[in-house]
C-alpha cells in the first residue's frame, strides 16, 4: 500500500516537472508520435509489396508490430529509469542515494523513474490493435480479452526483463552500452514473424532470449494459426509462464549485482 | 552498548592497473591485473547518542568510505559496524529510517520544482505523520532562513541555499543520526556559518547524533566537541578538540614588537622562530611556560611597542600532521 502512495506521489512529482518544460514535453510527444506512424506505415508498406510474410497476411504482422511496442511501452514506463538510467548512476556514484532511503531499490527506481515518454506507444499501439483485430474480424470473448490482457502483461514483464538483464551487469562493468544494443538488436527481430527466419535464430528466440513469447506465439491464439515451428502447439499459451520465470531471474541478478555494488570516491 | 560501534573495520577495493602504450591497452582487453586498495583499513570507534563528531582526514583518507559503510551503502570487507543495535548492510531499510545522509557534492532535491514539492514526497517516503512535518518544516524553514526561496524552483537557487534545502530534507524525518560529508563544500563564510549554527541547535534540540566529514577546520572548531582523525585508511587521533590542540600544537605564538631591533632574547622554555625588523615570533608550549610569565620576563627585560598572542590554530595543526605524515600517537 505504501508503494502504491508513494508511486502517485512520485507520479505527481514528475508531472509537476514536466509541466515545466511544457513546450519541449509537447514537442517529444509529437515526434514520438510521428516516428511510431512512420514505422508502421514502413511496415504496411513492406506487407503490401509482398502481400504475406512467411504466411502471415499484413494485418497479422501489424498486430505482432503493435504488441512489441505496447509491451515494450508498458516496461519501460517503469523499467526505463532502472535500466537505461543505471550505468549513469553507477559511473556518477548517484546509486549511493538509492542505498540511503528507506525502501527497496528495485521499487525505488520503479517508482521514481516513471516516465511519461512512452505514452504516446500505448496510445498508438492500441489504436493499431484494436484496428487489426477489427480488420481481421477477430471475434473478443470475455475469455478472449481476459488472455489478451495476460498476454500483453506478459510481454511487458519479458521485455523489463530483458532490460534488467542488459543493465544489471553495469554493477561489475561499470560500462556496459554494447550489452544493451546487443538485447536492442535481437528484439528487434521479433517485428515480423520469427517463422521467416531460419532455424538457429528461431531456437534462439524462443529458448534463450525468449523474445518469441511476447508476440509472435500468443498472437497465434488470436489469430487461430498453428505456426509453431518445431514446437508444441502448447506454446501459444506458455508466455504468462515464461514471463514468471524471467522476471523472478532478471530480480535475483539485480540482488546480486547490488551486492557488488562498490560506489566511487567523492 | 554504544550507540555506533566500529570495530576494525576494513574496506578493500580492487584497482586495475593501467599501462601505458598501444600494445598493453591490447593486452589489458583480455587479462588485466589489479592490486588491492584498503579505503579503510581496521577502523574502531565508539560513539556515544548525541555527539557531534568532526571526522577529518586528507583527501583520499577514507572518510566517505567509513560514511558509506555506516550508511548501510557499502559492504565492509572485514570488521563490523553497528548502529543502534542494527547492521546497517544487513538492516539497510531500517537503518536508512533512523539515519540522515547529506553528501554535499551531490542534490536530493527535484531540480525542476520548489524544494517544498520534494518535502511532500519525502513525507511520503519515511512516512512522516503530519503534525510533526508541519513542525519539522516549520521549525527548519525558520532556523535556515529558507521563507523566501521555499517556492522558487530549485535549479534558482544559489549553492547555499540548495545546501541548507538538502540538510532539511535529510532531517524532515527526525533522523537518530545525521551523516553529513562535506556540508559547508563551497560555501561562502555565512552560508558555512548558517548551517554551523542550523546543525547545533538541531543537535541540542533533538539530541541527533552528528558525524560530519570536512576539510575546513572551522566546521570542526565551532560544532565538534569530539575528533577523529584518519589518514591512509587509518585511525590517528580521536578524542576531544582540546586535547588535539594541546598534543600537536607546536605551541602558542607571541608576535612582539621591540623598540630596538636585534634584541638578543635566549631563553630555553621559548624560542624564536621568525624575525622581520624589530618584529620577532616567539613560539613557547603551555606546560614549560605560562603566557603572563613570558610577556612578564620579555617586559621586564626589553622596551617593547606591542605584542599579540596567537593561540594554536588547528588548520596549522592539521596541515602539520598531513604534511609531516605523522603516524598514530595515544588516543584519548
Amino acid at each position: 500500500m505504501h508503494y502504491i502512495d508513494l508511486y502517485f506521489q512520485f507520479i505527481k512529482i514528475n508531472l509537476k516537472s514536466m509541466v515545466e518544460y511544457r513546450s519541449s514535453t509537447i514537442s517529444v510527444a509529437l515526434a514520438e508520435a510521428t516516428g511510431f506512424f512512420a514505422q508502421f506505415g514502413i511496415v504496411w508498406v513492406m506487407i503490401n509489396q509482398f502481400k504475406t510474410i512467411g504466411s502471415w497476411g499484413p494485418y497479422e504482422v501489424l498486430l505482432l508490430f503493435a504488441l512489441n511496442l505496447l509491451s515494450y511501452a508498458l516496461a519501460s514506463f517503469f523499467v526505463a529509469r532502472l535500466s537505461n538510467g543505471l550505468p549513469n548512476m553507477i559511473l556518477m556514484g548517484r546509486f549511493d542515494e538509492v542505498l540511503t532511503k528507506p525502501m527497496n531499490p528495485f521499487l525505488y527506481l520503479t517508482c521514481s523513474g516513471f516516465s511519461y515518454g512512452y505514452f504516446c506507444h500505448v496510445i498508438v499501439s492500441i489504436i493499431v490493435i484494436v484496428m487489426c483485430f477489427a480488420k481481421l474480424c477477430i471475434k473478443m470473448t470475455a475469455l478472449k480479452i481476459l488472455f489478451f490482457i495476460i498476454v500483453v502483461i506478459s510481454g511487458a514483464l519479458i521485455q523489463a526483463s530483458a532490460s534488467i538483464f542488459s543493465a544489471v551487469p553495469t554493477f561489475w562493468m561499470i560500462k556496459n552500452s554494447s550489452l544493451r544494443s546487443l538485447m536492442f538488436s535481437l528484439s528487434d527481430f521479433i517485428q515480423y514473424p520469427i517463422s521467416v527466419y531460419n532455424k538457429a535464430v528461431q531456437i534462439v528466440l524462443t529458448i534463450i532470449f525468449p523474445f518469441a513469447f511476447v508476440n509472435f506465439y500468443p498472437a497465434q491464439y488470436f489469430l487461430e494459426k498453428s505456426d509453431f515451428l518445431m514446437f508444441s502447439p502448447i506454446i501459444q499459451f506458455l508466455s504468462p509462464l515464461v514471463a514468471i520465470i524471467l522476471f523472478v531471474g532478471s530480480y535475483l541478478f539485480w540482488i546480486s549485482g547490488i551486492k557488488h555494488y562498490n560506489s566511487t570516491g567523492s | 552498548m554504544a550507540f555506533i560501534e566500529v570495530s576494525s573495520l576494513t574496506k578493500e577495493f580492487k584497482i586495475y592497473k593501467r599501462k601505458s602504450g598501444f600494445g598493453n591497452v591490447l593486452k589489458s582487453l583480455y587479462h588485466r591485473d589489479y592490486e588491492i586498495k584498503k579505503a579503510v583499513s581496521g577502523i574502531d570507534f565508539n560513539i556515544n547518542k548525541g555527539e557531534v563528531v568532526g571526522y577529518i582526514g586528507p583527501n583520499g583518507a577514507g572518510k566517505s568510505t567509513t560514511i558509506k559503510m555506516l550508511a548501510g551503502i557499502l559492504v565492509p570487507t572485514s570488521g563490523t559496524v553497528c548502529v543502534d543495535e542494527r547492521i546497517p548492510y544487513k538492516n539497510r531499510k531500517e537503518n536508512a529510517m533512523h539515519i540522515g545522509v547529506v553528501f554535499g557534492q551531490r542534490s536530493q532535491l527535484y531540480w525542476d520544482l520548489p524544494m517544498n514539492e520534494t518535502f511532500d514526497l519525502y513525507q511520503k517516503m519515511y512516512r512522516i505523520n503530519n503534525a510533526v512535518f508541519k513542525r519539522n518544516v516549520e521549525f527548519y524553514v525558520e532556523l535556515l532562513a529558507m521563507k523566501d526561496f521555499i517556492k522558487t524552483p530549485v535549479r534558482q537557487l544559489s549553492l547555499g541555499q540548495k545546501m541548507r534545502a538538502n540538510i532539511a530534507v535529510a532531517l524532515l524525518h527526525d533522523p537518530e543520526i545525521v551523516y553529513l560529508d562535506e556540508p559547508t563544500i563551497g560555501l561562502d563564510v555565512v552560508a558555512k556559518d548558517r548551517i554551523r549554527h542550523f546543525i547545533k541547535e538541531i543537535n541540542k534540540e533533538k539530541q541527533t547524533t552528528v558525524i560530519l566529514t570536512t576539510h575546513d577546520m572551522d566546521d570542526i572548531a565551532q560544532i565538534c566537541d569530539r575528533l577523529i582523525m584518519i589518514d591512509k585508511g587509518r585511525k590517528i587521533y580521536d578524542g576531544s578538540l582540546e586535547y588535539f590542540k594541546q598534543t600537536y600544537s607546536t605551541g602558542y605564538m607571541l608576535i612582539v614588537d621591540f623598540q630596538n631591533a636585534n634584541e638578543n632574547l635566549f631563553n630555553s622554555k621559548f624560542k624564536v622562530v621568525k624575525e622581520e625588523g624589530t618584529t620577532k615570533w616567539i613560539l613557547f608550549r603551555k606546560e614549560e611556560i605560562s603566557a603572563p610569565e613570558v610577556v612578564s620576563y620579555i617586559t621586564q627585560n626589553f622596551a617593547i611597542r606591542d605584542f599579540s598572542l596567537k593561540e594554536p590554530d588547528i588548520e596549522e595543526i592539521v596541515r602539520h600532521i598531513y604534511e609531516k605524515d605523522i603516524q598514530p600517537v595515544a588516543y584519548k
